[in-house]
């Protein structure tokens, strides 16, 4: 295990791209997080600060962070891609790497870095909770914390994902295009033309839905915890009816564990 | 034996790469894939080095199937150097050295053996194809494997470095390794090697020692106007080993204990004038042209 964190640790950390990409999903992230510090309205019983407080602001920042998994996965296709163009998968295989040992090392990478960034929503939280909350209790910073291992699992299906067009694609060009595509046109239509019952149930709906939209008037009310659905932006008929957060969390798990297997059959059984 | 292989074939689309190729290498040895470009070498060699996937047959590695261990044991270059373009040659080797569990101690004298240690902090992708091809030499003297797989290795490199890579192979090979190699370049190896394989359009199409087989025969030529008829006449009476015809020309390789007056004189009782009769040394690269025509 510590041999292959040294060997993808080896190919990884003297490559700008990878380098940039973090920085910029750090930058951009903590930029909107400034920017959403800033706003306050407050009016008696409404505050836009409770966004930025405990324990709400696990949510919402789960929710900004949620939007940088994109790039995280586009840099997972990019390092293995380029694995593929240079022949280092290749010469890696001869050199004594058994093709699991590499899929492993992929596993690590995507572990790492759905951890930097689970690392950076912990630090944010906790700096710009510190500063705007009032009353602080443990218990209270802590509520609603477990969407960060939600947030882990959603980051882990976008780069699985990315890592099992690459592979079968073999082309970074072509893997981030049609990663895209997927993404934007090709499961959404796809979702459109099946029926609505069946909608739901799609790896994307099912993996981005981990991080729902929060409900921003809700969490910024003054207790924090309104109990009424008026709120919602499912009842509003703004967002179609989802699963529940249990059927999806079961759904997402199936998903991670189905692009594996796949990514692993399409390694094991391709020449290189 | 160090690599087994029986009845390997790979297939790409309608193209047959690789034909039930079977060999049997043994330790000590010095043993040459010979070919032109496309006759399989480099897909044969992918097979065995697990990168390929067989259609059909099988092989072995020290008598056992192929496993990753097995091949921390072979030092292996296949077609092009495949390093990270963005990496130093250190980095690059350190990425090896992880993979073969072997000391990093063993950077520096690969790097020095292959005549690039000064050039150890250079990134990969600032080398010259020669200096590639070295430090995917160095790769494969990682760990001190007792086996080398070297595909083309003079590829890309001028004279001196040709001269290097093969004085280089030569050290190995004393140093009593293993060495497979495949090459399109007969002279490569025929000073390099004791063993030799000769493919054609996937099939090995004659094997052995290297002195035996591509022993050098003498070549009469003769010239007639009946070339046909007199290439006709020589094979009916098994008097070649080979002859082509190469316009009023006939280029033969007699049998053995056939000569020149022998050729002569089944022409003159047959009525074919010859215009011409003389003997040419063979060269290695005759016999080699006349084994893959």
């Amino acid at each position: 295990m510590l041999r292959l964190i040294k060997i993808e640790w080896a190919k990884v950390s003297s490559y700008n791209l990878f380098r940039v990409i973090l920085i910029m999903t750090g930058s951009l992230f903590l930029l909107v997080l400034f920017v959403l510090s800033r706003i306050d309205i407050s009016v008696p019983g409404f505050s836009t600060r409770n966004i930025v407080r405990f324990p709400n602001i696990w949510q919402s920042f789960v929710w900004v962070a949620s939007w940088f998994n994109v790039l995280l996965a586009i840099l997972v296709i990019v390092l293995t891609g380029n694995e593929f163009a240079s022949k280092t998968f290749r010469q890696q295989v001869m050199s004594g790497l058994s093709r699991n040992e590499w899929l492993a090392g992929k596993g690590i990478l995507i572990v790492g870095l759905a951890l930097f960034g689970l690392i950076l929503i912990i630090l944010a939280a906790l700096i710009y909770g510190v500063i705007f909350t009032r009353d602080m209790t443990l218990g209270l910073i802590f509520e609603n914390s477990s969407i960060l291992f939600v947030y882990f699992l959603q980051s882990i299906g976008y780069m699985v994902l990315g890592l099992l067009f690459i592979t079968v694609l073999r082309s970074n060009a072509l893997g981030i295009i049609l990663y895209l595509l997927y993404f934007i046109f090709i499961e959404p239509i796809t979702r459109l033309l099946c029926p609505v019952e069946v909608r739901g149930w799609f790896p994307v709906k099912i993996i981005s839905h981990l991080t729902p939209i929060p409900e921003f008037l809700q969490l910024a009310s003054q207790n924090g915890n309104l109990q009424t659905d008026n709120f919602s932006f499912e009842s509003m008929g703004l967002i179609a009816k989802q699963l529940s957060q249990t059927v999806t969390l079961a759904m997402a798990v199936f998903y991670v564990i189905l692009f594996s297997f796949l990514t692993w059959l399409v390694v094991r059984k391709k020449d290189l | 034996m160090i690599l087994e292989t029986a009845n390997l074939s790979k297939r790409y689309g309608s193209i047959l790469a690789a034909d039930k190729i079977t060999l049997q290498i043994e330790e000590g040895s010095a043993f040459g894939l010979l070919g032109p470009n496309g006759s399989g070498k480099t897909t044969t060699l992918g097979m065995v080095m697990s990168v390929l996937k067989p259609d059909s047959g099988w092989y072995k590695w020290f008598d056992s199937e192929p496993n990753s261990p097995v091949y921390k044991q072979i030092g292996c270059l296949l077609e092009v150097p495949n390093f990270f373009p963005y990496l130093s040659l250190k980095k690059n080797l350190e990425i090896i050295v992880r993979i073969r569990e072997v000391e990093m101690s063993d950077i520096n004298r690969v790097l020095d053996e292959t005549g690039l240690i000064n050039r150890k902090n250079s990134r990969f992708d600032t080398l010259s194809l020669g200096m590639k091809q070295r430090m995917a030499i160095a790769a494969t003297l990682l760990g001190n494997p007792g086996v080398l797989v070297l595909d083309e290795p003079a590829n890309g490199l001028d004279p001196e470095g040709i001269a290097e890579v093969r004085s280089l192979i030569l050290r190995q090979r004393e140093r009593g390794k293993t060495i497979i190699m495949a090459s399109h370049i007969l002279d490569e190896v025929e000073k390099v090697c004791t063993h030799v394989a000769v493919l054609k359009k996937g099939t090995v199409i004659a094997s052995g020692e290297v002195d035996k087989l591509l022993q050098m025969d003498d070549v009469i030529i003769v010239s007639t106007d009946k070339p046909e008829i007199l290439k006709a006449e020589l094979e009916s009476r098994v008097l070649v080993k080979s002859v082509i015809i190469n316009g009023n020309s006939l280029e033969i390789i007699p049998a053995g204990g056939v000569d020149s007056a022998a050729i002569n004189k089944l022409a003159y009782e047959k009525g074919i004038v010859l215009t011409e009769l003389r003997i040419k040394k063979s060269t290695l690269e005759d016999q080699f042209l006349q084994l893959i025509k």
